[in-house]
């Protein structure tokens, strides 16, 4: 991957070079020159990313309209390279700040400031690192009932026993999907589709209600006032650019990592259904001008236009499978519900095409969605070791700043 | 029992549909008479093992038939589960593991001795609750090792038993799957909820005090022991019950459905504690978290023995080693403070410091939790080089500690850092005598902290004991030095006798001199150090005794040989102002911490 490469190469060019005895005036100018490397590897990795629209007008007239790019912005395999190109980022930042460095510099204005910012935006990162990782969870359950109609409708032709069954399941999803302000509330969702009323017949109806009013309001894994949307927009707080003469200092890798952290957990967060994303904001902080920044912002943009179309009140998320799912579901059941057997072979032709559709979605769920979680893993840890490594730096500044030599 | 044909058993599937009749809807098929069941079960098991054609109009009647068959039995699945499904009484489980054995001291006196022969209890759970609750039954030691729970009737399992089996027949595996979780997830979530389990972020940690976090700690180590010893091992021994034996590892699936979200919950709040900021105060409470998520994890590693919980085991053991690296990064932290801490300010009197009071505690604490800490303190302390010239950091030649372990080479060089920052504080003292009263209190304050802790006096060993004595006697001597030469020195012979060709005597100027800067000296020593303060009263009282035996039979030789000279000139007692036994007992008012009162001991 191009990434690890430029990472090699300029790993081992920071370390030589540090090591080597050198006046001040060559460590600065060196210091800037490596600054002015990571920018660019920044501005790479984010050009990588860049996918041309789905709905853009084809590159060549043989173009598939009906193959989809399976790394379009927000399908799980776009998702997982952002989460390798931050993690590429994050080491490359790791090197710029922490390797060799004098921690009297880090002590300093503006970094007095900044780094503990950067800290604290890191320790949300961590909480939305799980939230999502919880998130895929209930992506991995919407998989399981889309799986069931899929092999429901297996074999053709279509019977009503096989439709009915799809149809069941697909009700169970698509209620899922409407509701993910109480994302684990399979339960609650799973009632819906209940053949039963509410209307407590008897003493078993009435008994039973008080134990799922219990169940409902519990199977949230944050608590009722954490916010996924509340944390990005505390991250989003005092991401200011640095200006002036801070303006070329280690103040710009910090605000470049910053925004590399906060668009990341933005994105997971738009894509991933996480506990209580409303409000999520669609305005990105970061100014235009910065040139490793383009790309960067070039899909924030598209992203945001993607959500402010698509985000009703509870949707399941950005994350292209499940969009593609939800319109299949929502067609299957359409079908489902004009359905008699046997069916008109038109229709069927086409509920048959969706079905297709929808093993292809599952497939890829099926096969990236462990791996993704086990890559947000990554990045938890990646960022636990580097905050841990920053603060112990910080510790060494200001112990060395209160302490001077006896 | 009767075979059912083919028409009636379609005939009872569809008058069981629900969707169809709001008769079907009012009663539930299991909850009813067991003919009724029984019926309907052999319906089902007809219509499934006719032969079909799935193309034609009846072949597709039969199978729209199964369908609603199990789409029934789903929902009778379901409603079996949830009316048996009430959270586990965890209540009594939690009281119960205060009896248990816990690191923290304040449960010492009621731990119970693993080793106890104690007949099992089984707890009651009071009566006219309704029946649907699980009648646990659980002994004294639950918490201790795994204790399954039956957590639904037999005769439920045996339903839902029945129908799974029929579902996976029919190829509906994953419908039961997906009811199973759903049901029983709320069930667990429910009973962590009972547990205390707080949903707490890892930022929300970070900000909160220590001194809460330490109670949550607490809590959380109780909580986690039912957790895995008794909730998610009955989860799994349920599945085990409804689901063994009808497919490859269906039971684990479900297990997994249940309680994967739940267990990763658990974790978060350990993990979130590894990730805190490091703080020296911070280490006892971690160790303990540490111990008892170490103690958890055989029966984590049993509970979640599936390859598909392969991640949960995984992360126990990446907490715990975060546990570890936090621990080992505290103590870091802790020798940096003791090494760094930059406070100016003289302590009054050169009594202790609250720089000593402080560390010795804490390394009493460390010695008390030895035995983990041995195994997770691998390297020697970081000191400095003997030969680096860092005058910030002292050094310490380890050869000849070589047999210590690492802990205890980290508690030595504590002290000496310590004392080495001590010795750097006492610079600060503007009298030069004082300094070295300072450096042997607390250098003799260590030592007796040693002493008194057999786990610190085995750990930091006799030989650098006796090193520490030996400073303590170094620093006395010194003081003496300081203080007392040149008082001692007005008691001296020469400079006294004059010879001259026509008299050689005693000259009585200078001897009158010598009797005038004595007494000043000796009042300004007594007055000053009165104020000074020696704790520890042996040793206050051996430095007193030293003090006279070199100043009393001075003063005395020095009065006798020449207090005839001053008796025999004018106002002898301007000059001879003490008797020996004067200072006998002024020497007495050394060291006692507190003024002495103007009107001073005189002839």
């Amino acid at each position: 991957m191009p990434a690890t490469e430029y990472q090699g190469s300029f790993l081992g060019r920071i370390s030589i070079r540090r090591n080597q005895v050198s006046s001040l005036e060559n460590n600065q100018e060196q210091e800037l020159e490596d600054l002015e490397l990571f920018q660019r590897h920044i501005s790479d990795r984010f050009a990588d990313l860049i996918v041309p629209a789905p709905d853009d007008p084809p590159a060549s007239p043989h173009h598939h309209h009906h193959q989809p790019n399976p790394d379009n912005v927000l399908s799980i395999s776009w998702l997982r390279k952002l989460l390798d190109a931050f993690l590429c980022c994050e080491a490359e930042f790791k090197a710029v700040l922490i390797m060799g460095r004098d921690p009297a510099h880090v002590a300093k204005p503006p970094l007095d400031r900044l780094i503990p910012e950067l800290m604290d935006r890191v320790v949300r990162a961590l909480d939305l690192c799980n939230a999502i990782t919880h998130g895929v969870d209930s992506v991995m359950q919407c998989q399981r009932l889309a799986e069931i109609a899929a092999s429901a409708l297996e074999r053709r032709p279509f019977g009503e026993g096989q439709v009915k069954r799809a149809k069941r399941a697909l009700t169970t999803l698509l209620s899922l999907m409407d509701d993910k302000e109480n994302t684990n509330s399979s339960f609650k969702a799973a009632e819906r589709n209940w053949s039963f009323g509410r209307r407590g017949s008897g003493a078993a109806g009435a008994n039973k209600d008080p134990h799922m009013a219990n169940f409902r309001c519990l199977t949230m894994s944050v608590s009722k006032n954490w916010s996924a949307s509340k944390q990005i927009q505390a991250m989003m707080g005092n991401l200011a650019a640095p200006r002036g003469n801070e303006a070329s200092g280690l103040a710009v890798p910090v605000y470049i990592m910053s925004s590399v952290i906060v668009f990341a957990m933005w994105a997971l967060v738009a894509a991933i259904p996480c506990h209580e994303r409303s409000g999520l904001s669609t305005h990105f902080p970061v100014p235009r001008q910065l040139s490793w920044a383009q790309s960067m912002i070039g899909l924030q943009e598209r992203i945001a236009e993607d959500w402010k179309k698509k985000e009703k009140k509870g949707s399941a998320g950005l994350m292209e499978e499940m969009q593609k799912m939800e319109k299949l579901g929502t067609a299957l059941v359409d079908f489902a519900d004009g359905f008699q057997f046997p069916a008109e072979a038109e229709k069927e032709e086409v509920a048959a095409g969706q079905v297709c559709e929808l093993v292809e979605v599952c497939r890829r769920l099926d096969e990236g969605l462990l791996p993704l979680q086990q890559q947000i893993r990554e990045v938890f840890h990646r960022m636990v070791r580097s905050r841990t490594e920053i603060l112990e730096l910080l510790d060494q500044a200001s112990k060395a700043a209160a302490n001077p030599v006896a | 029992m009767e075979e059912v044909g083919m028409e009636s058993a379609e005939k009872i599937i569809l008058r069981w549909d629900s969707t169809a009749s709001e008769e079907a809807r009012d009663r539930m098929i299991f909850e009813g008479d067991r003919s009724e069941v029984d019926l309907y079960l052999r319906a089902v098991d007809q219509i499934q093992h006719a032969t079909i054609d799935s193309s034609s109009c009846a072949g597709d009647k039969v199978n729209a038939a199964i369908q609603i068959a199990m789409a029934r039995l789903e929902d009778e699945f379901r409603n079996i589960l949830i009316t048996h499904s009430s959270p586990l009484e965890t209540e009594s489980l939690l009281e119960l593991t205060t009896l248990s054995t816990d690191n923290s001291a304040e449960f010492e006196e009621c731990s119970v001795e693993a080793d106890e022969e104690e007949p099992d209890r089984v707890l009651e759970l009071p009566e006219g609750e309704s029946s649907r609750r699980a009648r646990s039954s659980v002994s004294y030691k639950t918490t201790k090792s795994i204790r399954e729970v039956d957590l639904i009737p037999a005769e439920a399992i045996d339903d839902l038993r029945s129908i799974a089996e029929r579902m996976i027949a029919a190829d509906y595996l994953r419908e039961c799957v997906q009811v199973y979780g759903s049901v029983r997830k709320s069930a667990v979530d429910a009973s962590f909820w009972n547990l205390g389990i707080e949903k707490l972020s890892i930022g929300d940690i970070q900000r909160l005090d220590w001194d809460s976090v330490e109670v949550k700690i607490r809590r959380w180590i109780r909580a986690a022991r039912v957790c895995i010893r008794v909730l998610f091992a009955s989860e799994k021994k349920l599945c085990e019950q409804i689901f063994y034996g009808l497919g490859t590892a269906i039971d684990d699936t479900c297990f997994m459905e249940t309680v994967k979200g739940p267990a990763i919950q658990l974790f978060n709040f350990a993990e979130a504690i590894s990730i805190s900021k490091r703080e020296p105060e911070k280490l006892f409470k971690i160790l303990d978290l540490h111990d008892a998520l170490l103690d958890l994890l055989p029966d984590i590693d049993v509970v979640f023995v599936c390859k598909s919980a392969e991640s949960i085991r995984v992360q126990a053991a990446e907490i715990l080693s975060r546990l570890a690296e936090a621990a080992r990064g505290i103590l870091s932290e802790f020798e940096n403070k003791v090494l760094r801490e930059p406070s100016r300010g003289t302590v009054p009197g050169g009594t202790i410091h609250p720089l000593t009071r402080y560390v010795m505690n804490y390394i009493s604490l460390i010695s008390d939790y030895k035995q983990t800490l041995n195994e997770l303190i691998v390297s020697k302390p970081s000191t400095g080089s003997r030969y680096s010239g860092d005058p910030t950091t002292p050094d310490m030649d380890f050869a000849e500690l070589e047999e210590k372990s690492p802990l205890a080479l980290h508690l030595i060089w504590t002290i000496v850092i310590l004392l080495f920052n001590l010795d750097i504080k006492s610079k600060n003292y503007v009298d030069g005598s004082i300094v070295h009263i300072f450096m042997m209190n607390n250098i003799y304050y260590v030592v007796q902290k040693v002493k008194g802790s057999p786990e610190l006096h085995e750990m930091i060993g006799d030989d650098y004991l006796r090193k520490l004595s030996g400073k303590v006697r170094q620093e006395a001597i010194t003081y003496q030095r300081a203080t007392w030469v040149r008082v001692l020195y007005c008691l001296r012979d020469e400079g006294l006798h004059v010879s001259g060709s026509f008299s050689s005597g005693v000259s009585k100027s200078a001897l009158r001199e010598r009797f005038k800067t004595f007494n000043a000296m000796f009042e300004d020593v007594h007055k000053t150090q009165a104020t000074w303060l020696i704790p520890d009263i042996q040793l206050r009282e051996e430095l007193r005794i030293s003090i006279s035996e070199k100043l009393l039979p001075a003063y005395r030789s020095f009065l006798g040989r020449y207090r005839n000279h001053i008796e025999s000139g004018r106002h002898p007692e301007n000059y001879i102002k003490y008797l020996a036994d004067d200072l006998e007992n002024a020497v007495l008012d050394f060291f006692e911490g507190h003024p002495v009162s103007q009107t001073s001991r005189r002839r």
